[in-house]
């Protein structure tokens, strides 16, 4: 009894100390085969600064369509378009900053 | 003849010194701003041309460069390291013209010009058509090493000077035409003068002897007024017949230099125009100090007879003309008409004359003034219409 309450102590502390992006970003993108950096790139090779690319991925969480999709046909086709966001705007907007902030290709070429 | 023309050829007036200064003022100013804008439309264009030559290098540079940046943006997990290349530096800025990376010297960029002139390098400004690495705008640049500047000036130099100097030539070949006209009419008039002085000489001295040997005491006043009046006339001519036979012949002549008592001259001058300031009833007022000059005693008796004349020529009726006298200074002031400040400086012009209603030729100054100038003496002139002119002789 004592064994299982420190588990279920650790995993909650565990899953308090990620952030929301790792909380509701990673976990659905870790079954897909493009990785979130991959992503990441085809929105700066299509949008460029830090508003656009932000700005876009906003809406594109919100209102998800195959438009608006940076992705290839074939990974739509395999994978369909993602599921309207059930974060709050304040919670997007702070996964945003920290996909941006993680991926971001300013001060990292040398 | 031809000794005449040169001489009148090489007189230059001052007002004949004012036209020439101001064509070439007015010429040279023009062709300047013409040479001027003709250089800057050269330079501008060799600049266009040169950049033109450089667009097209680094535009090749610049599809060399966008493939790196692709292979680096395709394998940026692998890859951190910016592709250089020694022909060029480069940055890229993203679609907020924020640097994303840049090895660049000049840090201000002009987004909105594809290829200028930076402080010291030349600025290729390429817009990505898509976004390696976010890169909307790729930036290259190269050393201005300023050869193609030195070229330009070379030529701007070389041939704005040959353009100037032809200009100048064309110029100087204008202002004889135009100046042509005007010294005709000084050698014909010098000619003319220098024909009839010759006739003067000898009627001249005929009347004047007559009138001195002639006994005034046993006339009667009627008489005696005419040939007073006669007097006059025959000095006013034979003042002008010395200037022009000063003008004409004199002048050539070698200097008798020697000290002259000035005192004693200005009061025997001023005896022998007496008779004619009294016809208009002008009082002399004297203030002699003894001083001494060295100078042809021809060319000073030049010098204070035209000034005296004018001062009578020019005085009112019932004037006075002040003579004042000390070492190195002669002041003579009337009570005449006087003349306006703009035409100071052109009364020693050569037939310049400003009064039309007296008689005379108008070269009386210009050879007070030549003497003046040949001994180095200063002569200074204040007038105020309708009050007076004095005249000041330092030496």
């Amino acid at each position: 009894m004592v064994k299982k309450t420190v588990l279920f102590f650790m995993l909650t502390l565990s899953l308090m100390s990620q952030d929301i992006y790792e909380r509701k970003c990673v976990p659905c993108h870790k079954e897909l085969p493009t990785s979130l950096d991959q992503m990441f790139m085809s929105y700066l090779s299509l949008y460029s600064g830090e508003k656009n690319v932000k700005a876009v991925l906003k809406y594109y969480l919100q209102y998800p369509s195959k438009s608006m999709t940076v992705m290839s046909d074939l990974f739509i086709d395999s994978y369909g378009i993602k599921n309207e966001s059930n974060l709050s705007k304040k919670e997007l907007n702070e996964a945003i900053d920290i996909y941006w902030e993680k991926f971001k290709v300013f001060d990292k070429l040398k | 003849m031809l000794v005449l023309k040169n001489k009148a050829t090489n007189l230059v007036l001052k007002s004949e010194k004012k036209s020439l200064l101001r064509f070439l003022t007015l010429y040279v100013t023009m062709i300047t701003i013409v040479i001027a804008l003709s250089s800057l439309f050269y330079y501008e264009t060799q600049e266009k041309l040169m950049l033109a030559e450089q667009r097209a290098i680094l535009t090749k540079y610049a599809y060399i460069q966008t493939k790196r940046l692709k292979v680096l943006h395709h394998y940026f997990d692998e890859r951190r390291t910016y592709p250089r290349d020694p022909r060029f530096t480069s940055a890229i800025y993203d679609i907020d013209l924020r640097k994303i990376f840049s090895l660049l010297e000049e840090v201000n960029i002009r987004f909105d010009e594809e290829i200028y002139i930076g402080t010291n390098h030349i600025h290729f400004v390429k817009s990505l058509d898509e976004y390696f690495l976010g890169a909307k705008y790729l930036i290259l640049e190269i050393k201005n090493d300023g050869i193609w500047r030195e070229e330009i000036w070379k030529s701007i130099i070389g041939y704005g000077l040959l353009a100037f100097l032809i200009f100048i030539v064309f110029g100087l070949y204008l202002a004889k035409l135009f100046l042509k006209p005007m010294r005709d009419s000084i050698i014909l008039l010098d000619r003319f003068i220098k024909d009839t002085t010759h006739e003067l000489n000898t009627p001249l001295s005929a009347i004047l002897a007559n009138i001195e040997m002639m006994d005034t005491d046993v006339m009667v006043e009627k008489n005696r007024k005419k040939l007073t009046r006669i007097n006059i006339a025959a000095k006013t001519v034979s003042t002008l017949y010395k200037d022009l036979t000063y003008l004409t012949l004199e002048q050539e002549k070698e200097n008798e230099d020697e000290d002259i008592a000035l005192k004693p001259m200005i009061e025997n001058r001023v005896e022998y125009f007496d008779i004619l300031a009294k016809s208009k009833n002008i009082t002399f007022i004297l203030s002699l100090e003894h001083a001494t000059i060295f100078m042809d005693r021809r060319k000073l008796s030049r010098i204070i007879d035209n000034i005296i004349s004018n001062a009578i020529k020019y005085n009112k009726r019932g004037g006075k003309i002040e003579i004042t006298l000390n070492e190195n200074l002669l002041k003579i002031k009337d009570s005449g008409i006087g003349i306006s400040e703009e035409k100071i400086p052109f009364m020693f012009d050569r037939y310049m004359r400003f009064n039309q209603s007296e008689g005379g030729f108008g070269i009386g100054l210009s050879i007070v003034k030549k003497i003046i100038d040949e001994y180095n003496m200063q002569i200074e002139v204040e007038s105020k219409e309708g009050e007076g002119t004095t005249v000041v002789l330092r030496w």
